[in-house]
């Protein structure tokens, strides 16, 4: 009996730190089977493959804590990498970011007003919205890449350069990442999201203007996606319209793996970066092992549903 | 020889002891009254006869033969029925689905719409009322919803029927009725366990009744043998001359006038004023537009038509944010859904209304600042927890109230529109609320109670107002209050 209740506790713990528990698991297995894992060589380019889903998967914590979700973010990179090239052509490199940025901004504000003042469904909203704007990258684009121009050198550099020895975009991750942390728990903006998730209804009739709130966690979700655009074209030196194709689908998958509910109200930034680098470290370990691509999505497929059985016990309590 | 019998049953929840040998007999054709304070076990011990729970220890008897009930399941097919608080039914099925839902499957393949139809029909009848068994469960009212539940025991041949609370929802005339259909039903032998908070009401249709005090059973008493006040000493311990505070507060200037309110075909054209320190009531049945009518004013739902001034100056307060900005609380009357936020924390529930207080100008909280401020209002309002960072979800009725109306106090409020407030709640936890709204409006804040207790409002209010079918029909002055009254406005009568 006693082994039993002990055996108990751990199980507890186990599968209330779950996705952390994942986490260091799947670092073990992978250090284990390829010994190219730990190489910094490695380590690099795997930070550098997870930076724009981990920078737009917080923006979609943001957006699932209320009870929505926003397909539009992977059309959105594409736009924002294709305009980011564009705008190099046109005017300096400072304006083209911001340009490119806030072409993200307005996408989502487009479906935060949708989703807030009209009360569409975010499903159906930022599906229209997906539709659109991957079709709009391809009217700026004509269909082509785009290459940066060539006296825009900063942005590549920038993008394939390191500081403090972590390559740049790395570090726009871990800052919108510290950000959305700290907003989430210490913040007026993350508790009310977060109680908007929970009870928009109570919520509204405690005096809050639940439509900005629910408005902006879109338009964050926008900028983000941009900001992952522009940062993918910067690694690549070119804007392709048919970068970001299914990443919306991986941004969520990060999200649900990181424990946060569908419904609203439930998921942290912390646990939502853990769920980006288990989703990029299948995807890396099975590259180094030579598994093809094929296999390689069920595999992922196999791992979601695992993480999300195991938050199922925790919420049943065993 | 009994129905049922339950002997010593005795269940705890990780530490938490919710029942000590309890026993609780009940005889064919009798209607037992179970009582108590929130928390006292009722519940509890229900939820371990229809096999929802599971006793720790003790045994269940059925007609003299012991009987295990694992699961639910298992009591259904012993005959018996529960009606919970909670209603059970499914908003997208229509009424007759509704009804026959645990037999649907039985019936093979495919549906036998016309058959399932009449028979519903039948069984609603036969409890008094009318309601079209083709229409969907969730657009139908509260109190038609717990008619439904009812029918819904009755379409299974039941042995035992347990009611949880069944007369909240329901207006005096549809208590009648309610009161009809189980004399009926213990005519015809069955066992009737009713739980009530209402203590008229158990004189009114109980034969014995058994008190529940902190998990432990009192004797069964006779109705008939017994009166109030030794009914409400076993609930508390102590007897209830003082229930309703003594009202000094001193009436002021005009706060809040509403005039010539409309609100889709619920309120038709409602106007009345409030008072500084005045409590003035809001009496009628349900469906009267009662709850519209302050939620117009909170301007929760938008206002057809209607003005409304604040200190003599009009404003149209468009939003409940503006109602807010504007110093008007509200406590709504659907405490789960729209009152308090059950997955959060009593600290962040609390929080909710104020945060200029607790953070500074970027919006960062200060986290000793609102802890702070949360143990002070859960001390004020003697909310039962552990400590401020306790899930809603897990308090009880009264308390989760308690946090309902703590989140309010939070902010300087000069209205407050409590809707319900006692809904659910023990006597212990009513009493208090009740002087808590006494003393707000000795500190000169304007409130306006809703309420379905004509008492509860006599006792607590300076003006009653009753209204009927979107209307106000009536208004008493104090001398003028008599529940006789009341009644009279609220169904039109001469």
């Amino acid at each position: 009996m006693k082994i039993i209740a002990s055996l108990k506790r751990y199980l507890q713990f186990f599968v209330k730190y779950n996705t952390s528990f994942i986490f260091i698991i799947m670092l073990v297995v992978s250090a284990s089977i390829s010994g190219v894992f730990f190489t910094s060589a490695n380590l690099f380019n795997l930070v550098r493959q997870v930076t724009p889903v981990g920078i737009i998967s917080m923006g979609m914590l943001l957006v699932i804590l209320t009870g929505g979700i926003d397909l539009s973010v992977g059309s959105i990179v594409a736009m924002a990498g294709v305009l980011c090239s564009l705008f190099t052509h046109m005017m300096s490199l400072p304006l083209a970011v911001l340009a490119s940025l806030a072409c993200g901004l307005l996408v989502g504000s487009v479906s935060g007003y949708l989703v807030s003042i009209h009360k569409l469904a975010p499903f159906i909203a930022t599906l229209a919205l997906m539709s659109i704007v991957r079709g709009l990258g391809f009217i700026f684009s004509k269909g082509a890449p785009i290459l940066v121009a060539d006296n825009a050198s900063a942005l590549t550099d920038f993008g394939s350069g390191n500081s403090l020895g972590i390559p740049n975009p790395a570090l726009i991750l871990f800052l919108v990442f510290a950000i959305t942390a700290v907003l989430l728990k210490y913040n007026v903006f993350g508790r009310i999201i977060i109680a908007i998730g929970s009870n928009e209804e109570a919520v509204r009739l405690s005096g809050i203007n639940v439509s900005i709130y629910k408005f902006s966690v879109y338009a964050i979700a926008g900028v983000l996606s941009a900001a992952a655009g522009i940062i993918t074209t910067a690694r690549t030196a070119v804007g392709s319209p048919v970068m970001g194709v299914g990443m919306e689908l991986d941004v969520i998958a990060a999200v649900v793996i990181g424990g946060a509910s569908l419904s609203g109200g439930k998921g942290s930034a912390i646990n939502t970066l853990l769920g980006v680098l288990i989703l990029g470290m299948i995807g890396n370990i099975m590259n180094l092992i030579n598994i093809p691509a094929y296999s390689q999505q069920v595999i992922k497929g196999l791992i979601i549903i695992i993480a999300v059985l195991l938050q199922r016990f925790q919420s049943s309590n065993i | 020889m009994n129905r049922v019998e339950l002997i010593n049953i005795s269940k705890s929840f990780g530490g938490i002891t919710a029942l000590k040998s309890v026993t609780l007999k009940v005889m064919p054709g009798e209607i037992h009254a179970l009582i108590g304070e929130n928390g006292a076990g009722k519940s509890t011990l229900m939820k371990i006869l229809s096999g929802a729970y599971t006793k720790d220890s003790g045994q269940i008897f059925l007609d003299g033969s012991e009987v295990q009930i694992r699961n639910t399941h298992d009591s259904k097919k012993m005959g018996i029925g529960i009606i919970y608080q909670e209603f059970s039914l499914v908003p997208a099925l229509s009424v007759a689905e509704n009804i026959f839902l645990n037999q649907l499957g039985a019936t093979g393949f495919w549906m036998k719409w016309g058959r399932m139809k009449k028979k519903a029909e039948e069984i609603i009848h036969s409890i008094g009322f009318r309601i079209d068994p083709s229409l969907r469960a969730g657009d139908l009212s509260i109190a038609e919803q717990q008619i439904i539940e009812i029918a819904k025991a009755l379409s299974e041949n039941v042995r035992v029927l347990i009611l949880d609370e069944p007369s909240a929802v329901l207006g005096p005339q549809e208590i009648q009725k309610l009161f009809d259909t189980l004399n009926r039903l213990k005519k015809e032998g069955v066992a009737i366990i009713y739980i009530s908070h209402h203590l008229s009401e158990i004189f009114q249709i109980a034969d014995r009744v058994t008190v529940l005090k902190d998990g432990s059973s009192s004797e069964s008493l006779k109705v008939s043998e017994t009166d109030r006040n030794s009914i409400i000493r076993l609930m508390l311990g102590r007897s209830l001359d003082a229930m309703y505070p003594v009202r000094n507060s001193i009436i002021g200037e005009e706060v809040l006038r509403a005039v010539d309110i409309y609100l889709a075909n619920k309120v038709r054209g409602v106007s009345f004023s409030l008072k500084t320190g005045e409590i003035v009531g809001i009496a009628g049945l349900v469906g009267s537009g009662r709850t519209e009518t302050v939620r117009a004013v909170f301007a929760a739902d938008k206002r057809k038509k209607g003005k409304i001034f604040l200190f003599g100056k009009e404003n149209q307060l468009g939003s409940p944010r503006k109602a807010v900005m504007m110093g008007i609380g509200m406590v709504p009357e659907d405490r789960k859904k729209h009152g308090v936020i059950l997955p959060l924390t009593i600290k962040q529930n609390i929080s909710l209304t104020d945060f200029n207080g607790i953070s500074n100008h970027f919006g960062f909280i200060k986290a000793k600042k609102e802890r702070n401020n949360a143990i002070g209002l859960i001390t004020k309002m003697t909310i039962k927890t552990e400590n401020e960072n306790q899930e809603v979800s897990k308090l009880s009725g009264g308390n989760q109230q308690k946090v309902a109306l703590a989140k309010w106090l939070n902010m300087d409020c000069r209205v407050m529109i409590l809707d319900e407030p006692t809904r659910g709640v023990d006597v212990g936890a009513k009493v208090e609320i009740y002087n808590l709204i006494n003393e707000l409006s000795q500190k000169g804040i304007a409130i306006l109670v809703v309420s379905s207790e004509s008492s509860e409002l006599m006792g607590i209010c300076d003006r009653i107002l009753v209204m009927r079918k979107g209307m106000i029909q009536g208004e008493l002055e104090k001398k003028d209050y008599s529940e006789e009254e009341i009644l009279r406005l609220s169904i039109g009568a001469n």
